[in-house]
């Protein structure tokens, strides 16, 4: 959950236009509050409240565009959607906690996979498969690989919204010049550079490992790459033995070369990319490269816009010799998805909302923001993006991706997440070996 | 009052005004420059030109609203203090019953109960009575939990009536309302203030509350502002600081008109 | 001799003049109880409904499922549990054993009537201004290694890696508490050493008594029960430590910062084990009410009868 909170911060700039709005009336209700109980939430939705549904997002510079299709389709609708959000940071904690309260919204906000796994099992949601029934487009004209993240058991429980963010292998071109070297196409040539650019007293990798799940990508990667995806599908799968295999000692073993050969500098526990601090590093020249989600364009962008215009390079995750991945392998959030609650009592109207979510009035409002939805007509729009030629990129390397892992952390069931992070800190800083490693991911509760 | 200078404290209080004048210094200069000169010349150097717009984006980022629920959440939890407190007091103070003593006790028990062991059944209850999302539900829990060291600091102040006086008032054969009014409530003023004090900083500087309690923008107070600031935009370090600074302006307003009062607050949460 | 004996029969004929008049001047169970109604419902019934809650397994999401003593076997087995309850011990350890002498120190100091005193307290209170919440966030971002003070003072702070490694964050951890709770107790302190009578110096003045003997032979002596009322408050505030480490560490790095209140947290919030949460919610409740009960012992605040009442 955290590697998704991290694309709200990247945005920060714009967010503070949206909370401006509510400012107002919330002065209003804070008043009454004082004395009275009344003022409910704003995520308060009353399933009673004849007419309306209520769509909770996660709460960021991204709520514009979620604005924008809440009053479109307010405009033809009787039943009226209400946009509830919740900061980033607390989003999955909070929606854990009233999901099953009156407070619940009717369509949320969600990462697919694990992130929604509980709520399937506790019955919470409804199978969308009579909306795809009634208009098939709601699963066609999206890519596979990408529907199929939120589908649970045969059964599909989520509809893309806002965009897709693979991780990426991002570089500071001046200091990759400067050291004569190009991005690694190969672990080994990645092991090299890391050399050189020791040796011109360069951290050669930005890491913020106190946020903990920028170290979870390398695992993600590493794992995929020498491994293809079905180690980690057969771990999740229930089967622990998967992480004693031999790929996985491998990968670990790959993972501690790199920490040993001073890749990652030693201070990398006390940098964060949630306060800006790794992204600082890649743009003031002081680390060479760094591997984040997608959004560390739009992070890069906000605070340091002249190096992203002229300095900030990206390329695909090293191919590994001898591994079983494939190469166009890629790793990260494979969407964000919309899920709908059982007991919403307005159904139809939720299925109608659905279906702007492959509009070209979407679709045109995502480029706008820096998200890149992965509907079957994004690649129309994609010259209008800000920046073509990274969507272009990106776009590519899913649509060619035969597998796009989840990130581990959401693949996970949420109960999971703290135990994994606190493992790959542990593993990467030296105070876990390989085997203790092991032991501990064998120990997280997969359902 | 010595009569000798003392060098050591003296040279240690130098020391200490260092370790706090020096953050204070970073932070004030910090937010009155813009977030590259920040990153660029680093945090101990002198900024090269002023602005306030750090100021003016965290009050556009919904400081202005935060600041206000702060201030409902703290009126609200001291009017309750207040309320309920002193009455208490009294009676475990002059009251005979048997069952006081275990009233008290109860209380007593309940001063190092930390907020966070009850803070998942409080989720609990909150959301089963409606109040999740609601100052209302961060009110009442935090008021709860100021009243066992109000009320211990409140009854240490009414012991301190002397006898005679609540002997000469039985003798005009004034009631314990009339008692309470005329005798108890004004000859223990220190005592409340010193509750008052305790309590809205209690309600002021709460967090863990708020944030497991609330969600959603309007109910945010200014505690859990700060933190969401911080982990969405903790990038920009001049912002977030500008927001920490405005954070305690108006503890530092009353603490410029009331340092007295305040002062003999704080140590009379110390001190009884 | 006489006229004190008079007095006294006097005062007793008084006090049962006072005590047959009882039932009117004295107040009632009522006046208790509006604030024990409210405390019984937002502190006594969380407090119940954490010991129910700890032999259930609960996610949040459905109804809390009985498990009997399923959270209490995994705690006992837990390794964290335990390393939690030690860094909990260790870190409120950490806080008396710095702020303590610290704090003396400076409230004795401060308790001169100097001008440039008043200056320097103002200057000294203002961390006390700050929230722990505020107080955690401004440090964090003082702490940063590459575009903090750490970055300018790199003979101090070396690589700057202070929240990577445990004895760093303790470390971080027990300053950043200090920072903050220092000037309250130096207030308190400050408070104690004007109380201490004159005359005590003066005499030992004549006695050839120095600064220092005078310190450790008066000052200290007579501050023992201010001494006793600031330990008790920062024991209070070691336990109740949370903010802080959310802020500062999230109990990282792994979980050597872990606290118990904070790995409370976790459990519930985080990881949406409230049954489990629960259970070690009640190790905390258990703790802090054996340390209440110290307290109160040690104090006497449970004196219902103060000496001034003397009946």
């Amino acid at each position: 959950m955290r590697s998704s909170a991290s694309v709200s911060r990247s945005r920060t700039s714009r967010n503070r236009v949206v909370r401006n709005r509510v400012v107002v009336s919330t002065l209003a209700c804070a008043l009454v509050a004082g004395v009275t109980a009344g003022c409910g939430s704003s995520g308060g939705s009353s399933a009673s409240s004849s007419g309306t549904i209520h769509i909770l997002v996660y709460g960021d510079t991204g709520n514009t565009v979620e604005k924008q299709i809440v009053d479109t389709f307010n405009k033809t609708s009787k039943v009226k959607a209400v946009l509830d959000t919740i900061p980033g940071a607390n989003y999955q904690q909070k929606l854990q906690t009233i999901i099953n309260t009156p407070q619940a919204p009717d369509v949320f906000f969600n990462w697919g996979g694990g992130s929604i796994a509980p709520f399937v099992k506790a019955g919470l949601l409804m199978p969308l498969d009579s909306f795809i029934a009634a208009d098939p487009q709601l699963k066609s004209d999206f890519l596979p690989s990408v529907f199929n993240t939120a589908v649970i058991d045969g059964k599909a429980y989520g509809v893309p919204m806002r965009g897709t963010q693979p991780v990426l292998l991002f570089d500071n071109k001046k200091v990759l010049a400067d050291a004569g070297i190009t991005p690694p196409a190969t672990w080994d040539q990645l092991i090299a550079d890391v050399q050189t650019l020791k040796a011109k007293g360069k951290t050669p990798i930005a890491l913020g490992g106190g946020d903990q799940w920028p170290t979870l990508m390398w695992f993600e990667y590493l794992y995929d790459r020498v491994a293809g995806p079905g180690l980690f599908a057969k771990a999740l799968g229930g089967d622990p033995s998967a992480w004693a295999s031999a790929d996985s000692q491998k990968a670990l073993g790959m993972l501690k070369q790199l920490v040993d050969a001073g890749a990652f500098g030693s201070n990398f526990d006390s940098v964060k990319f949630t306060d800006g601090g790794s992204p600082a590093l890649l743009a003031k020249g002081k680390a060479a490269f760094e591997l984040m989600g997608s959004w560390e364009y739009a992070t890069e962008k906000a605070a340091n816009p002249d190096f992203t215009k002229n300095e900030l390079g990206y390329s695909n995750f090293p191919t590994v010799s001898g591994g079983t991945g494939d190469p166009n392998d890629v790793v990260g959030n494979t969407n964000n998805f919309y899920s709908v609650l059982k007991n919403t009592k307005h159904p139809d109207a939720v299925a109608q909302f659905l279906k702007l979510m492959y509009s070209d009035e979407f679709v045109k409002a995502q480029l706008g923001i820096g998200n890149l939805p992965t509907t079957t007509n994004t690649q129309q729009f994609l010259s209008t993006s800000t920046d073509p030629a990274y969507d272009t990129f990106q776009y590519n390397l899913v649509k060619q991706a035969p597998s796009f892992q989840l990130s581990w952390d959401q693949a996970y069931p949420p109960a999971a997440t703290t135990a994994m992070h606190q493992a790959v800190q542990q593993f990467m800083d030296g105070k876990m070996d390989a085997a203790a490693f092991i032991k501990a991911m064998q120990g997280l509760p997969t359902s | 009052m010595r009569h000798r200078p003392n060098y050591l404290a003296g040279f240690g209080s130098l020391i200490w005004l260092f370790l706090v004048g020096l953050p204070l210094y970073v932070m004030l200069t910090a937010t009155l420059r813009t977030q590259s000169d920040y990153s660029t010349s680093g945090p101990l150097s002198f900024p090269t030109h002023l602005t306030l717009q750090n100021y003016l984006d965290d009050f556009s980022n919904g400081f202005g609203r935060d600041f206000l629920n702060t201030i409902v959440v703290t009126l609200s939890v001291v009017a309750i203090v207040l309320l309920v407190v002193p009455p208490l007091a009294y009676a475990i103070v002059r009251s005979r019953h048997r069952t006081m003593s275990t009233v008290f006790r109860i209380f007593l028990l309940g001063l190092a109960i930390p907020a966070q062991a009850v803070i998942v059944p409080m989720f609990y209850v909150i959301s089963k009575a409606g109040l999740y999302d609601n100052l209302l539900g961060i009110i009442l829990p935090t008021a709860a939990f100021c009243l066992p060291i109000c009320t211990l600091i409140l009854t240490g102040a009414m012991r301190d009536i002397t006898p005679d006086l609540y002997e000469a008032m039985a003798v005009d054969g004034a009631s314990p309302a009339r008692v309470f009014r005329q005798l108890v409530v004004p000859l223990s003023k220190g005592g409340l203030s010193t509750i008052v004090v305790f309590a809205a900083l209690q309600a002021w500087n709460g967090f863990l509350f708020p944030l497991v309690l609330t969600q959603s923008d309007s109910t945010r107070v200014i505690t859990l502002g700060l933190f969401n600031f911080q982990t969405e935009h903790g990038v920009d370090v001049p912002a977030l600081l500008s927001a920490v600074l405005l954070s305690m302006l108006p503890i530092l307003v009353v603490y410029l008109f009331a340092r007295r009062a305040l002062v003999r607050g704080l140590m009379g949460v110390g001190g009884k | 001799m006489t006229s004190l004996t008079a007095t006294l029969a006097a005062a007793v004929e008084r006090r049962r003049a006072v005590r047959s008049g009882v039932g009117a001047t004295r107040p009632g169970l009522a006046w208790a109880v509006p604030a024990t109604l409210f405390f019984t419902l937002f502190a006594i019934v969380p407090l119940v409904l954490v010991a129910v809650l700890s032999f259930t397994g609960w996610n949040g999401i459905g109804s809390p499922q009985w498990t009997g003593l399923a959270n209490w076997t995994a705690l006992w087995h837990d390794p964290v549990m335990l390393k939690s309850l030690w860094l909990s011990a260790l870190l409120t350890t950490l806080g008396v054993v710095v702020q303590t002498p610290i704090s003396i120190l400076l409230g004795v100091w401060a308790a001169g009537h100097q001008r440039n005193r008043a200056v320097l307290l103002a200057i000294y209170f203002v961390p006390l201004l700050l929230s722990a919440t505020a107080v955690s966030v401004l440090w964090r971002a003082l702490l940063d290694p590459n575009f903090g003070i750490p970055s300018e003072a790199g003979w101090l702070f070396g690589d700057g890696n202070l929240l990577g490694t445990q004895s760093g964050s303790i470390g971080v951890l027990a300053f950043v508490g200090a920072w903050q709770w220092t000037p309250l107790h130096t207030l308190i302190y400050q408070g104690g050493a004007r109380a201490v009578p004159q005359v005590l110096y003066q005499a030992a003045a004549i006695d050839g008594a120095g600064t220092v003997r005078q310190f450790f032979h008066i000052t200290l002596p007579q501050l023992r029960n201010t001494i006793i009322t600031s330990m008790v408050l920062m024991v209070v505030g070691g336990l109740t430590t949370f903010d802080t480490v959310l802020i500062l560490t999230q109990g990282g790095p792994g979980t050597d910062t872990t606290i118990s209140a904070y790995y409370m947290y976790q459990q519930g919030f985080l990881s949406f084990d409230f049954g489990g949460a629960s259970a070690i919610a009640l190790v905390l409740v258990v703790i802090a009410t054996l340390v209440s009960l110290v307290m109160v012992r040690l104090t006497g605040y449970d004196k219902m009868n103060s000496t001034a009442e003397g009946l």
